[in-house]
């Protein structure tokens, strides 16, 4: 047999009156005050720093995001049209590349010191004993 | 178009001084409303330890957020809000975690004499009938999705109306309804079995 949804109904309501034993709250109560300790010790580095940041950018509303950025745009626009547009790069001048290669003189001197007559010149490879 | 007014927040004063660092006027907002998130957290959980956890969970974040708590709603749907969110995201995480068997969770009612004692105190036969049918009818309802659950103990345990609960649940009324209506069809057909005309 199948109850009635009133029947199903009167059923939930008895769930009414679940709820914790008479000294549940002063517990819990004392346990929050402990978390709540020791998470603001734990908020006091980087970290923490990190998580109110979040915290405070998830607070936030649609309507303060679009504020927001729009506030950002018009900063950069204003930027965009203030920066001196007539102000030109100084460009040195190319300097032309030399290349002429000239021996130096001391080393023309060295040749010139060089006996290259033939007796003083051997035959390439040849060996004589 | 005027702006219809608001009666104002029975719980202004408690909030002010719990923003200005009174955790005395916090915790009497913790006692005040304690008993209402437990039952909404307990009856979607079923699972004593989960409540308690979650609850600590709630009332951190609504702590830590009564600097943004603007006052468009009262305190108390601000933090039922937190509650609702907080509970379905937990149930998501469980879900995924591990398949939690339905025995591993509580079974509600039968687990307080007190009730059943003062509903039916010279029927002893009558307790063990009502008890097997509490205990069908928690498990019909861990059965039931997160949504349906939902509804169900917002309308028929919290004793809630169909335009809160959309207002809470972000949603129409109509929805509501429907939710709630199928629900229903699902726990009367969980208790065909052990349903005895004399209830």
């Amino acid at each position: 047999m199948k109850p009635t949804v009133e029947q199903v109904e009167t059923l939930l309501a008895l769930k009414r009156h679940e709820r914790p034993e008479d000294d549940y709250w002063q517990g819990f109560v004392r346990e929050f005050h402990q978390r709540q300790r020791e998470q603001a010790v734990a908020r006091t580095g980087f970290a923490g720093v990190r998580e109110r940041l979040g915290d405070w950018m998830r607070a936030l509303k649609p309507m303060e995001w679009a504020y927001g950025a729009g506030i950002a745009y018009a900063a950069v626009t204003v930027a965009f049209f203030l920066m001196p547009r007539n102000a030109e790069i100084e460009r040195t001048a190319p300097t032309p590349v030399k290349y002429e290669v000239l021996p130096s003189p001391t080393a023309v001197e060295q040749l010139d010191q060089l006996d290259l007559s033939p007796s003083t010149q051997g035959s390439a490879g040849e060996v004589v004993f | 178009m005027f702006r219809q007014s608001r009666p104002p927040d029975p719980d202004q004063d408690l909030v002010d001084r719990a923003r200005e660092g009174d955790t005395r006027a916090f915790d009497a907002l913790i006692l005040k409303y304690g008993d209402k998130l437990y039952g909404l957290v307990y009856n979607m959980t079923s699972h004593k330890e989960d409540t308690h956890d979650l609850l600590q969970d709630i009332f951190a974040k609504a702590y830590q957020s009564l600097r943004s708590f603007r006052g468009n709603s009262t305190f108390y749907t601000w933090i039922y809000q937190i509650a609702v969110n907080q509970t379905l995201n937990f149930l998501k995480k469980r879900k995924r975690r591990t398949g939690l068997s339905l025995n591993d969770l509580d079974s509600g009612v039968q687990n307080d004499p007190a009730l059943v004692d003062s509903t039916h105190e010279a029927d002893p036969e009558r307790q063990t009938q009502i008890k097997e049918l509490q205990r069908k009818l928690n498990e019909a309802m861990q059965k039931l999705s997160e949504k349906h659950r939902m509804v169900v103990t917002m309308f028929d345990i919290q004793g809630m109306s169909h335009a809160d609960i959309a207002k809470v649940l972000k949603t129409s009324e109509g929805t509501v309804r429907s939710r709630l209506h199928y629900a229903h069809l699902q726990l009367q057909s969980a208790l065909q079995d052990s349903w005895d005309e004399r209830f």
